[in-house]
């Protein structure tokens, strides 16, 4: 008998606009999705298709204009700010395009930020932070600043401070995105991994490396999901 | 688009920081004029303002005060400008990249940003320079209509015009510095999103600090070493503004309290004056010149029907309640310099001439000096019973007649009295002589002994000592009242010296809120990445007034020490400092730092408030 997998995603007419002076942009225009546990989800789409948007709201750090959107049971545009951060911090690992690590910490702090954020013991923190890089091939840079950081080991102190407090959903806008085809295939194969250990990952990529590993591919237009011919 | 216009669109873009910048360069110019107009009238020719001089002593202390504080207000408000230049254009530096990226030549982008700093510099000096002219008139009328009958004297432009060209110039200076830093910036390092003004390197962390201190803290204290050198300046600039409030805070009040400290040991509390009602009237009114210009009708002091008895003295002397009789002889005449002599072994000649041969008018008082009832602060000594031709001089005969004082000799009827002392005194605006009773009898004729004698009562009993004294139909004058009015006198004129610190206070806000808006307009991204990590908005907030809270408590202790010294080392001789005025000064102080830090949280809110997925957008 086949186990029904828990639906972790789940939204309706889904909308999101944003106003720029005198125009109204639809981000997002009436998105009905559904992601179950442990799929791997490619996302695609042009630029302004609504991929980061959607990525955003699902991870909380969006509301939408109108829609539902409920992620492992919570209706995300029913929460506070407070909540939201908690939540963030219990379920998402966010990997963004841009790195985005803290400039003054270095790459094993920025691992550890997550973790005391959510209040774990000290030695729990740092014995975690360096297994996480050690995983990724970072021990040796442990006590660097991002800024001596190249790209590619960037992305992975993103990524492993992402998996910092081990959250079920991970949430990853172009990884490749600014990296060279070497070290993009680094990152492939740390998704591949993620997606053999049952991490339920939505992926916004134009990377065909990373296509290939996907469930299912959405294909994005104008903040709407179309058929893949179109 | 014209040289002109771009600069003036770009200023009105940026409503808010043009605001942070023309009101912090307003403020302090319009402190300095303020400061610099009242202090004219009030501290420096306060004699001018109440038709004779309060005395040259009282004036110093008020010039002193007003000379330090301008200096400083000019400073901060100096360092206020290049600090809130410098922050405007290290969130400029992008635009400085994308002008030159687009073929803008660097000298073109320069006189664009200086055009924008002489806007704004022209336009809070001609603002602050009317706020600080119309806030003295305001002074002054309101200082008149409290019964205060100072001088509008008419603004002088000579004044002014310093002031302002200090302001303009020395902003001018100052703050093009950082323009040509962001205009030498590469294109390339300008337009990349990973590029802060002006931040620290790898090499110049220094130690990381112990996460065992705490999250907030440790986040807060890497912001501010990565931004070291922004840090520094803001430290810097806040501990100038700080060091101005602690001057004004804590030199005003001690000042204040000083100098109503000097008045009251000058006149006495508790103090009848008997005589002939002429002789009583004329004293009180040479007493009352201090505070107001009165012209009374001069006396013949040597009149005989002025003079009081011996058995007169010994009546009041027995009457209870007097707890101290000192009988004196008034008298006003033109006292002459006598030149003296100070010895410099270095010199070939080792005696050198001091002083000239000037004369003034002064009153002269014989006086018996153990019976004397004031206490005065004095410069040197005052008489005592075995000087003969010795005398004190008031502080602004002192000061306007003599070199050195208590070198040199004073003429009265012909004769030469030795200067033993300088005593800080109301009395005639300071133009007092005071040498032996019998001395002074005898230069005059022999036969005149008191005229005025001057009773310390005890308080309770004061009612009871004036009617035995009006039963031997005298008619007495209290000095209470008098002395009343001179306290309320430099208490307003201090309390209106005391809106400094508002300014001053003004002005470290205003710092801070820049060097803050700076600090989170750099850390935005990073603010949001923590959000987006799980960290709560109030996480972000801490960290922000974390990070204000080291500057303040830094620039604090710094600008608090530096005021502090710079109040007792330089302010104030002589300063009454009692546990209320400690208190006081603390308290204020406290507040403001505490005012500070609450201030400075206003952007913390402003980035809290912000979207997460806003704000990573952003470039």
């Amino acid at each position: 008998m086949t186990q029904m997998k828990e639906k972790v995603i789940c939204t309706s007419s889904l909308c999101k606009e944003y106003q720029i002076s005198d125009l109204t942009i639809k981000a997002l225009n009436g998105l009905n999705l559904e992601i179950l546990a442990g799929e791997f989800i490619s996302i695609y789409g042009s630029s302004g298709a609504g991929k980061t948007t959607l990525l955003n709201i699902i991870g909380g750090l969006d509301q939408p204009t109108s829609g539902k959107i409920v992620v492992f049971g919570h209706d995300l545009s029913t929460y506070d700010e407070d909540f939201l951060a908690t939540f963030r911090s219990a379920y998402i690992g966010f990997v963004f395009q841009s790195y985005n690590l803290i400039s003054t910490l270095t790459a094993l702090e920025n691992v550890m930020f997550p973790m005391e954020l959510a209040g774990w013991s000290e030695e729990r923190v740092r014995e975690r932070s360096e297994m996480l890089l050690e995983m990724f091939g970072l021990s040796h840079r442990a006590d660097h600043l991002s800024a001596q950081l190249s790209g590619g080991e960037q992305q992975r102190v993103t990524f492993a401070r992402a998996l910092a407090n081990d959250p079920p959903l991970m949430l990853v806008d172009e990884p490749t995105g600014n990296l060279d085809m070497e070290t993009g295939l680094e990152i492939v194969r740390i998704l591949e991994k993620l997606k053999a250990k049952g991490k339920t990952i939505l992926v916004a990529a134009h990377d065909a490396r990373i296509e290939r590993l996907a469930n299912r591919t959405l294909h994005l237009q104008d903040g709407r999901i179309v058929p893949a011919n179109e | 688009m014209s040289e002109i216009s771009f600069p003036i669109k770009d200023l009105m873009r940026r409503k808010f920081q043009t605001a942070l910048t023309i009101i912090g360069l307003t403020i302090c110019t319009a402190a300095t004029v303020f400061l610099v107009l009242f202090g004219e009238n009030v501290g420096f020719e306060i004699a001018v303002v109440t038709g004779g001089r309060s005395t040259i002593g009282f004036s110093n202390v008020f010039s002193r005060f007003v000379f330090i504080v301008s200096f400083l207000n000019i400073l901060a408000g100096v360092l206020v400008t290049f600090f809130l230049v410098y922050w405007s254009m290290s969130e400029r530096v992008h635009d400085v990249g994308v002008m030159k990226a687009t073929g803008c030549l660097a000298s073109i982008a320069f006189g664009y940003f200086i055009t924008e700093l002489s806007i704004i510099i022209f336009t809070s000096c001609i603002a602050g320079t009317a706020i600080g002219v119309l806030t003295y008139f305001v002074c002054i009328n309101v200082l008149n209509a409290l019964g205060f009958p100072l001088l509008q004297n008419s603004v002088n432009l000579w004044t002014i015009l310093p002031i302002f060209l200090i302001f303009v110039v020395a902003s001018h200076i100052l703050g093009t510095r950082p323009i040509i830093k962001a205009i030498r910036v590469k294109p390339a390092d300008a337009l990349s999103p990973l590029y802060s003004f002006e931040a620290t390197s790898r090499k110049e962390f220094g130690k990381p600090v112990s996460s065992k201190l705490g999250l907030t803290f440790k986040m807060a204290y890497r912001a501010l070493i990565r931004r070291r050198s922004a840090t520094r300046r803001a430290i810097i600039c806040l501990a100038t503004v700080l060091t101005l409030t602690t001057v004004t805070v804590a030199g005003g009040i001690i000042a204040s309290q000083t100098t109503q400290s000097y008045v009251e040991r000058a006149v006495n509390r508790d103090i009848i004056v008997v005589g002939h009602s002429d002789v009583s009237m004329r004293y009180v009114n040479m007493l009352s010149q201090f505070f107001e210009a009165k012209e009374t009708e001069e006396i013949d002091y040597l009149n005989l029907r002025y003079n009081l008895s011996e058995s007169l003295i010994s009546e009041l002397n027995a009457i209870p309640g007097v707890l101290k009789v000192d009988p004196r002889l008034v008298l006003e005449t033109t006292v002459y310099e006598v030149q003296g002599f100070i010895i410099d072994p270095e010199e070939p000649d080792p005696y050198i001439l001091v002083g000239d041969n000037r004369s003034g008018k002064a009153l002269v008082l014989g006086v018996q000096p153990d019976y004397v009832i004031n206490d005065w602060l004095i410069f040197g000594r005052f008489l005592n019973d075995t000087d003969v031709y010795s005398a004190v001089i008031g502080d602004s005969l002192a000061l306007e007649m003599f070199d050195d004082p208590q070198k040199q000799a004073v003429i009265v009827f012909e004769q030469d009295f030795e200067i033993a002392g300088v005593c800080l005194d109301p009395l005639n605006n300071g133009n007092v002589v005071y040498v032996p009773l019998n001395v002074l009898s005898t230069l005059i004729d022999g036969t005149h002994n008191y005229n005025l004698v001057f009773l310390k009562v005890n308080a309770p009993r004061r009612l009871e000592v004036l009617a035995e004294i009006e039963k031997m139909e005298l008619a007495p004058v209290e000095l209470n009242e008098v002395l009343g009015r001179h306290l309320a006198f430099l208490g307003y004129v201090w309390s209106f010296v005391m809106f400094l610190p508002l300014f001053s206070f003004v002005t470290a806000i205003l710092c801070l809120l820049s060097y803050m808006m700076l600090s989170v307009a750099g850390q935005q991204r990073e603010f949001g990445m923590m959000r987006a990590l799980g960290a709560k908005p109030k996480m972000v907030m801490k960290i922000v007034f974390m990070e204000a809270l080291i500057v303040t408590l830094i620039s604090g202790a710094v600008g608090i020490f530096v005021g502090l010294l710079f109040t007792f080392a330089f302010l104030i001789p002589d300063p009454v400092i009692s546990q209320f005025t400690l208190l006081s000064v603390i308290g204020l102080l406290v507040l403001a730092l505490g005012l500070l830090c609450l201030f400075s949280l206003y952007p913390a809110v402003r980035v809290a408030k912000k979207s997460v997925a806003s704000v990573l957008s952003q470039p």
